[in-house]
């Protein structure tokens, strides 16, 4: 007998059925994971038997012999609190904001009815999951740890009642590479250590092959296929699961052929920039030191780091959109203007696209009103009708049906969202373009449909591309070279092979291997 | 937290200056003087009144001495009730004012709160329904309709309470004005309440509360109702400083020998000392209850304590 056995598992909210006759079983000791794009029905499969979402769960779920499907509220509370334990995916939002740690951590050792725990408990409770200086995390509040910090701080309240079971719903897909390396081996460390069972939710399928026993594949709520990690991921039997696989950009991919570079086109030079500190102190914190970055017509640049590394804050100062200290940026060797001065001719040049496809984009305005708007001001030349003509040629550029014109941002998916951004930023015939994590906000297949047009532009419009990532693959798969920062520096730069096979400096080494 | 304070109390300064000069000049460009009525005064009274208080002086030296005595506690005397200083009429009226507001904010407090609560444990039910369109029934009724309606209905016709006055000691006459003074305000924490918890109750670290297998009860009292009460807060620091200070029409319903009808009939009467006295007060009120507001601020959510 398994220790949680899910059977013909289905859940809805409302009419809509979100899981549909889902079957596995997690023995004691295992790790199996959920995987699947995003809206396949994986985090409601781990939490609508439990209670913790809106779904009605119907079917059999079984935890330690005990059934979840219909038992009742005081029920579920008391097993969510004895024998369960939950790590979440947002750890910056997924902590009380006023109560300490040690208040937190405090609430969940005693739910299943232990004594309130010594300050040493708790200490040592911290210490395991190798959360630094512990002794004062106890009496801080959550928004002083950084996101890594406080998945740690989770993972010891999640884990402080010795569950049985640990759901790890995306635990890791907020955090940067080598953290999320870190974490996934601490969950493996300490589900050894407790022979405890660990229901991974994950689309990182790198991270799922190296931690899992087994998977399950879900589609539309649907087991599509299942069985042990190692043959599943090596060789999926169907077309979704090789999608799945493919989709994933791994570092051991050869290296794509990627288009010939031309004369240099961008040059920045010890750029610096500071931001004042909040508060009545006057000191400044140093977001970028003395970087420097060159650009060839046609090339692609992966600029790769930790989350706080600076990455952002140099490619906004050099493109223009953000404050710049000192430093000169020098467009085919004329010198680009300041924030302030710069002209609809030097915008032009340089277009940005941003993270968060549909927050960078008006909810009010229609998409073709979205990407006429730069060339009403860049592009004056062009009458009306001219630019709706250019609105259907760029929505067909980036594999949009032209009905798409029409519609609004909220009507759009986010992989949809991104492509119009892109189109936004192409209608302007830029020479290169910023692209700030334009593809990590997104759902693996998406991401790999996004990364695949921008390929294709890069060849077609002979494009420099700017491409901030924490993903080396994804770096990889489109750039000849690749800076990495750290603390507001580049650290090393170097072509994208030489980096990823011989990595140098010892934080890209760090770096190479979470990948 | 000291220092914090200290900063706040620096910056006040500056502030109340500001008030005290604007509401100096805007009180002299308006039309008439405190010696205007019916019957206009001889050239050489009128000299006389104005040099024996300061008058006559270019008004940027009156500012200045106004202000100087300010800072030494001292109102200066009132121009129209003669045989009154400004700090005796305010002593006279204040805690008359503070007691009806203060005892208003609480009952608005436990009300608004109470009921925005019930509503957003049982939302979309009937009881939500019920509770919320009272609250928009309260905050839709200004003071002067309820006032005297429940002067007919509790004092006239049960005869439960007196209909009107002030007596110190009895609570009896604290009741229909506080009752009224509080409900529109009630009806406004009852919605804000309820709008706050219903969406902290949605946050991720509701959840994960949840998650731990915290009762229902526990979730909302310990991780869903103080980031519920930030908008609650915000409200509050304006709402006191009204409902302490600006009861003039309660006052005027209940004839209460409160702070505001000094400060009409001290507007009516170009009584500059008067007036300024009152104003320098409410001001310094509105200041301190939003310092009192930027610490609870600190309390529901320690991201907005001041480093």
């Amino acid at each position: 007998m398994s220790l949680y056995v899910v059977e013909e598992l289905s859940a809805r909210i409302g009419d809509t059925v979100i899981v549909d006759t889902v079957s596995f079983a997690v023995e004691a000791g295992q790790c199996v994971a959920l995987v699947g794009a995003s809206g396949s029905g994986k985090s409601q499969t781990c939490l609508a038997p439990f209670g913790l979402s809106p779904a009605v769960p119907s079917g059999s779920t079984q935890l330690d012999g005990v059934e979840l499907v219909g038992a009742d509220a005081a029920t579920l509370r008391a097993i969510r609190g004895r024998d369960v334990g939950f790590v979440f995916q947002h750890p910056l939002t997924a902590l009380t904001p006023h109560l300490t740690i040690g208040a937190q951590l405090t609430e969940s050792w005693t739910r299943s009815g232990a004594p309130t725990p010594s300050r040493a408990d708790m200490v040592a409770a911290l210490d395991r999951v190798a959360l630094d200086a512990p002794e004062d995390r106890l009496d801080q509040f959550p928004h002083r740890l950084s996101g890594g910090q406080r998945q740690r701080a989770l993972i010891a309240m999640a884990i402080a009642h010795r569950p049985k079971l640990l759901i790890a719903d995306e635990p890791t897909s907020a955090l940067d590479a080598s953290l999320r390396a870190e974490i996934m081996a601490l969950l493996d460390e300490l589900r050894r250590e407790h022979d405890m069972a660990l229901l991974l939710v994950s689309h990182d399928l790198a991270a799922v092959a190296s931690h899992a026993d087994s998977v399950v594949m879900l589609r539309d709520g649907r087991v599509e296929e299942s069985g042990p990690a190692a043959d599943i991921l090596a060789a999926p039997r169907s077309d979704y699961g090789r999608a799945l696989v493919a989709a994933t950009p791994k570092l051991a991919d050869s290296a794509p052929a990627l288009p010939e570079t031309g004369a240099p086109l961008l040059h920045a030079e010890n750029v610096s920039v500071s931001f004042r500190r909040p508060g009545w102190r006057r000191d400044r914190l140093q977001a970028v030191s003395g970087a420097s970055l060159a650009l060839a017509e046609g090339e692609a640049l992966a600029l790769v780091g930790g989350s706080g590394s600076g990455k952002s804050t140099l490619a906004r100062a050099i493109a223009r959109l953000g404050p710049l200290d000192t430093g000169t940026v020098r467009w085919r060797s004329e010198p680009l203007p300041e924030r302030k001065r710069m002209t609809t001719h030097h915008r032009r040049l340089i277009q940005p696209v941003f993270q968060d496809p549909v927050a960078s984009l008006d909810p009010q305005w229609r998409v073709s009103d979205i990407i006429a708007e730069p060339l009403k001001h860049l592009r004056p030349d062009l009458a009306e009708w001219g630019r709706a003509g250019a609105v259907k040629q760029l929505l067909q550029e980036v594999d949009l049906p032209a009905d798409f014109a029409d519609r609004f941002p909220r009507e759009l998916s986010g992989g949809q969202a991104q492509r119009v951004a892109i189109a936004r930023a192409l209608a302007v015939e830029p020479e290169m373009l910023l692209l700030d994590e334009a593809t990590s906000a997104l759902d693996v297949l998406v991401a790999g449909r996004v990364l695949d047009l921008l390929e294709k532009l890069q060849h077609e419009r002979d494009l420099a591309l700017l491409f901030i990532t924490h993903d080396l693959a994804v770096a990889k798969r489109l750039c000849h070279r690749i800076a990495v920062m750290d603390a507001g520096q580049i650290i090393e730069e170097g072509p994208t092979e030489q980096i990823i096979t011989a990595p140098a400096h010892p934080i890209t080494q760090k770096l190479v291997a979470a990948s | 937290m000291g220092a914090l304070l200290f900063r706040r109390l620096l910056t006040a300064i500056p502030t109340l200056l500001g008030v005290v000069i604007l509401s100096f000049v805007l009180m002299r460009l308006a039309p008439g003087g405190p010696f205007d009525g019916e019957r206009a005064l001889d050239d050489d009274t009128r000299a006389a009144l104005d040099a024996a208080y300061g008058l006559d002086l270019p008004l940027g030296e009156q500012i200045a001495l106004y202000v100087g005595r300010l800072i030494r506690g001292d109102f200066g005397p009132s121009l129209v009730y003669r045989d009154f200083t400004v700090s005796e009429l305010i002593a006279q009226g204040l805690p008359v004012s503070l007691t009806i507001g203060g005892l208003a904010l609480l009952l608005a407090c436990a009300l608004g709160m109470g009921g925005g609560l019930g509503a957003a444990v049982r939302a979309g039910r009937w009881q939500d329904e019920a509770i919320m369109g009272l609250a928009t029934l309260l905050t839709a009724l200004p003071v002067f309709v309820t006032g005297p309606l429940f002067v007919l209905i509790f004092a006239l016709g049960l005869g439960w309470l007196p209909v009107s006055g002030w007596e110190p000691g009895s609570p009896s006459h604290l009741v229909l004005p506080v009752v009224a003074l509080s409900l529109p305000f009630a009806g406004a924490i009852a919605k804000l309440t309820r709008a706050g918890l219903a969406k902290a109750l949605n946050e991720d670290h509701v959840r994960t509360a949840r998650a731990r297998g915290l009762a229902e009860r526990q979730v909302i009292a310990r991780h869903a109702l103080r980031p519920a009460l930030v908008p609650v807060a915000s409200y509050l620091g304006p709402a006191a400083a009204g409902l302490l200070t600006g009861a003039v029409i309660i006052e005027t319903v209940f004839a209460l020998p409160g702070l505001g009808r000094y400060f009409v009939q001290g507007a009516l009467n170009r009584d500059y000392p008067l007036v300024l006295g009152v104003v320098t007060l409410y001001a310094g009120l509105i200041i301190l209850f939003n310092l009192v507001a930027d610490l609870i601020y600190g309390w529901l959510d320690p991201r907005m304590r001041a480093e």
